[in-house]
């Protein structure tokens, strides 16, 4: 085929139009950020330096980015191990409220997060309602400091990005075909065989696009932390936003960003080779 | 009996997703105005909330913005996503790199180097910087969550249907788009979703003229939120559970 | 060809909407949340006929970074703390303000004007202050255990205490204890607080600045910094709550209003001004917000318990140990940074 049909030239157009506007522009702007220096009068300027990259070799940062990394993965796991049975049992249902079901999950969230982090803390603090209903009851006669803890703040986090692993594993599993499934049992294998031969490969990419959707986002959030968690740490997410607000020092956060966003690609590329056996075509 | 596991761990998430939503609503009847614990039953914030015009016409700006942006990046994301799974082309790499990096980004990354660039090309502040904004950063998850179904299609449909003659725009609309709309539909609920509540971003792109509701709430952070702001998200929360409810009663499908 | 078209097409589309929005007569209004009343704003657009745009902020940090990256925001009236007014005035951000536009100027406490942030007055207009000192919940039964900074220290506070997330505020009072000024550029000082400040960590339960008044009211934490405004507004919900004016000194804020350079509304931005400085509207203000007010004018007018009441209107004797907060050189906050990362880390 010699000439591009024009769906593929016109979406093509679109999707590299604005991409390259809005994703590369901005991205090249804050690589080149990173390389400069600031001074008094203005926050980033001449000369060109690597300055701010020398400066991240600090075992502060390296901690920081460990503690978030850790953060973050354990949230996803605990993301991955809550939705992933929920998202197979909904999306596997012949009912017809099935639609109503995939919705009912998504509305909650229309609600400011900030609210229902509110919510949560109303729940949780030393005269709330947890702790309220235990003192009644006679089970415990001092509230449990259950607020300001690393227990509170992966709460909030698994409660925030829950519905972010179970939209994209839900859309996935649903395509499953069942005659593969029958097949499986016909064939002798028992349900555990079943699902590691069958199920869980097929709907490896549902499960890698979940991680990645819950993942990210949990590394750079930082009003969590400090709302439920009592500010105690400092994790990414406050990291960056410190450089640009607190310290201003424009050019030292745009070089901890580019940091980042480069070694979780090559993260991202190194599993991406490692898999790269599977036939299956995921999005790495 | 065997569906009672089933049926109880289903249970138990939801009730995880909505006991804080139910506790956010009885506290909108809360007496205190800062106080967290209950003091009594009063209806003064939901009179205080009728009177606040601003608040409504955030909630109205945001509902607005959210319906645009989550539209118009269920667009160009499904469009990126099929192109990316059908096509090879020049710099596909890139365009890969390129989604990776709006998700990878952080907020106030985001949010600064937008500002920068609208304010290179002159772009005022208000309503179309924050469309602008609020489409980009839910680009990549529409682009994801659409992968993950295309991923599972039969690819000797495309070819039968090229070979029959079918040009490619006929092979979008007859065969990709019905196959996909339930992907479509995940992305343009979870854009819909992070455009609602989006601050960081938003902070920085948001000119004088156009208020929308995180960036209220989240300023009011500092002394306090006031139980008027639960009030709003009771009646916003239960307006949408209320219509979506009879809309899939109305329209379902029987089983 | 046909990929150019669209390119062009989506183009003209794109630039077209760039088309500034016509100019009214509009004020555009930035300020901390929760500091002016809608009923005040209803009440200026009434006397003026000027429609207000009144946006907010949670920090000055951000309404910093947002005025910086582009300078034509179009904001008119901003509300900096003391310390940013220096800055941003050093840096050319803030227009002169001419005092003569402004008749009811001379209705502001002189005790607020002319301070080192901000000399004569020439780009600010004081509007709120406060002072953090510490406050005292119902837990501890000796009330007059705690005059000074160093009593927080002591090891029955252990994991008890809130300290303000703000590192400015939490190096002031290692560097009160020590006896150095709380605008401290001398990098041995700062690290002399770093150091007595990590001795403090085991005491440190949270670190908070929002929600503080919650906090007091729902008595979460029964120990530490606050700002007197917040203390007074929970004591309203919560009378066993205390408030103490450390003995080594504290620090004294001060939002102020400001025009930012390039302001769209200048002439308007005046007639807020003004407005805000009259007597009854400062009291009316004050009022509502519940912080202290500058404006002699309007203390004159409030209730007798509010003027003494010390934890609003601390005596003139207490007021002089306290310090206003001034900008400091780059390298400094840097180094306050640093040192804060290092705390929160590995304390």
């Amino acid at each position: 085929m010699k000439h591009d049909s024009f769906f593929k030239q016109f979406s093509l157009s679109v999707i590299w139009f604005w991409l390259l506007l809005f994703a590369l522009l901005p991205f090249g702007l804050v690589t080149i950020a990173s390389f400069l220096s600031r001074n008094d009068a203005h926050l980033i300027t001449f000369p060109f330096t690597l300055i701010n990259y020398l400066q991240l070799n600090n075992s502060i940062y390296i901690k920081i980015f460990k503690e978030s990394f850790y953060i973050a993965g354990i949230c996803t796991a605990i993301c991955l191990l809550l939705g992933y049975p929920f998202a197979y049992l909904i999306a596997r249902m012949q009912s017809g409220f099935k639609n109503l079901l995939i919705l009912l999950i998504i509305i909650p969230f229309w609600t400011s997060s900030l609210i229902r982090c509110y919510s949560m803390i109303t729940i949780l603090k030393p005269k709330g309602v947890i702790n309220s209903i235990l003192l009644w009851l006679g089970v415990i006669d001092k509230p449990l400091p259950l607020l300001f803890t690393d227990t509170s703040v992966m709460i909030g986090l698994v409660y925030n990005l829950l519905p972010f692993m179970i939209l994209p594993l839900l859309t996935n599993i649903e395509r499953l075909d069942d005659r593969l499934i029958d097949a499986a049992r016909d064939l002798g294998a028992n349900r555990l065989t079943t699902f590691r031969k069958i199920i869980l490969p097929l709907t490896l990419p549902g499960i890698l696009s979940g991680c990645i959707l819950v993942f990210l986002p949990a590394m750079t959030i930082f009003y969590i932390p400090d709302l439920l968690g009592g500010s105690k740490s400092i994790l990414l997410g406050n990291l960056i936003q410190n450089q640009f607000l607190i310290a201003e020092n424009w050019p030292l956060g745009s070089a901890i960003s580019v940091v980042f966003t480069l070694l979780l690609a090559i993260l991202l590329l190194i599993y991406w080779r490692s898999t790269r056996s599977n036939q299956s075509r995921d999005f790495l | 009996m065997r569906r009672l596991p089933a049926v109880s761990y289903l249970t138990t998430i939801y009730l995880f997703f909505y006991i804080p939503i139910i506790v956010l609503i009885v506290y909108s009847f809360n007496k205190a105005q800062y106080s967290l614990v209950w003091h009594g039953f009063s209806m003064r914030w939901y009179q205080e909330l009728f009177s606040d015009m601003d608040l409504w016409v955030a909630v109205g700006h945001s509902f607005v913005l959210g319906i645009f942006a989550a539209t118009i990046a269920m667009c160009i994301g499904g469009l990126a996503a099929v192109c990316l799974y059908r096509y090879s082309f020049f710099g596909q790499k890139v365009l890969y790199g390129l989604v990776f990096i709006l998700i990878l980004s952080p907020d106030i990354v985001m949010g600064i180097s937008l500002l920068i660039l609208f304010s290179l090309l002159k772009i005022s502040l208000g309503f179309w910087s924050l469309l602008l904004a609020h489409i980009t950063f839910c680009i990549p998850f529409v682009v994801v969550t659409v992968y993950s179904r295309i991923v599972s299609f039969d690819q000797y449909i495309f070819e039968a249907a090229k070979d029959l003659g079918a040009k490619d725009t006929v092979i979008f609309t007859r065969i990709i788009l019905p196959l996909l709309w339930p992907a479509l539909l995940a992305g343009w609920l979870l854009s819909f979703t992070l455009s609602l509540d989006d601050v960081i971003i938003s902070y920085f792109v948001a000119g004088p003229d156009f208020e929308i509701l995180p960036l209220k709430i989240y300023s009011m952070v500092r002394l306090g939120v006031k139980p008027e702001i639960n009030a709003l998200c009771s009646i916003t929360f239960l307006l949408t559970l209320v219509v979506i409810v009879l809309s899939q009663l109305i329209g379902r499908k029987k089983p | 060809m046909k990929r150019l078209l669209a390119i062009f097409t989506l183009s003209c589309l794109f630039f077209s909407s760039c088309l500034h929005a016509a100019d009214d007569n509009v004020l555009n209004l930035y300020t901390w949340s929760g500091v002016i009343p809608d009923f005040i704003i209803q009440q200026f657009e009434k006397e003026t006929g000027i429609k207000v745009n009144f946006s907010t902020y949670d920090s000055n940090e951000t309404m910093y970074a947002k005025i910086k990256a582009t300078p034509e925001a179009g904001y008119d009236v901003i509300e900096p703390s003391s310390y940013y007014i220096d800055r941003m005035r050093r840096q050319g951000m803030l227009e002169k303000i001419d005092k003569s536009r402004l008749s009811h100027f001379k209705n502001e406490d002189p005790e607020f004007l002319n301070q080192s942030y901000d000399p004569h007055n020439h780009f600010s207009v004081p509007f709120i202050w406060g002072v953090t000192g510490i406050f005292l919940g119902t837990n501890d039964l000796a009330k007059n255990s705690i005059t000074r900074w160093a009593n927080l220290w002591e090891k029955k506070y252990e994991n008890r205490l809130m300290l303000l997330d703000d590192s400015r505020e939490v190096f002031a009072i290692a560097l009160l204890a020590l006896g150095y000024s709380i605008n401290d550029s001398n990098p041995e000082h700062i690290k002399q607080a770093y150091l007595k400040l990590k001795e403090l960590s085991p005491n440190i339960k949270v670190f908070k600045s929002d929600g503080v008044i919650t906090i007091l009211i729902d008595e979460d934490i029964d120990v530490g910094m606050a700002w007197n405004g917040d203390l007074y507004k929970a004591k309203k919900e919560n009378s066993k709550l205390d408030f103490i004016y450390p003995k080594e000194g504290f620090v004294i804020w001060v939002d102020s209003f400001a025009i930012p350079v390039n302001a769209p509304h200048r002439d308007n931005a005046y007639t807020f001004l003004n407005f805000m400085l009259r007597a009854d509207i400062a009291k009316a203000v004050s009022l509502s917000n519940d912080y202290p007010t500058p404006n002699l004018a309007a203390k004159k007018l409030l209730p007798k318990e509010i003027r003494d009441n010390p934890i609003v209107y601390p005596a003139h004797a207490i007021l002089r140990r306290g310090q206003f907060q001034t900008d400091i050189s780059d390298e400094a906050l840097d180094l306050y940074e640093r040192y804060w990362e290092k705390l929160k880390m590995e304390g």
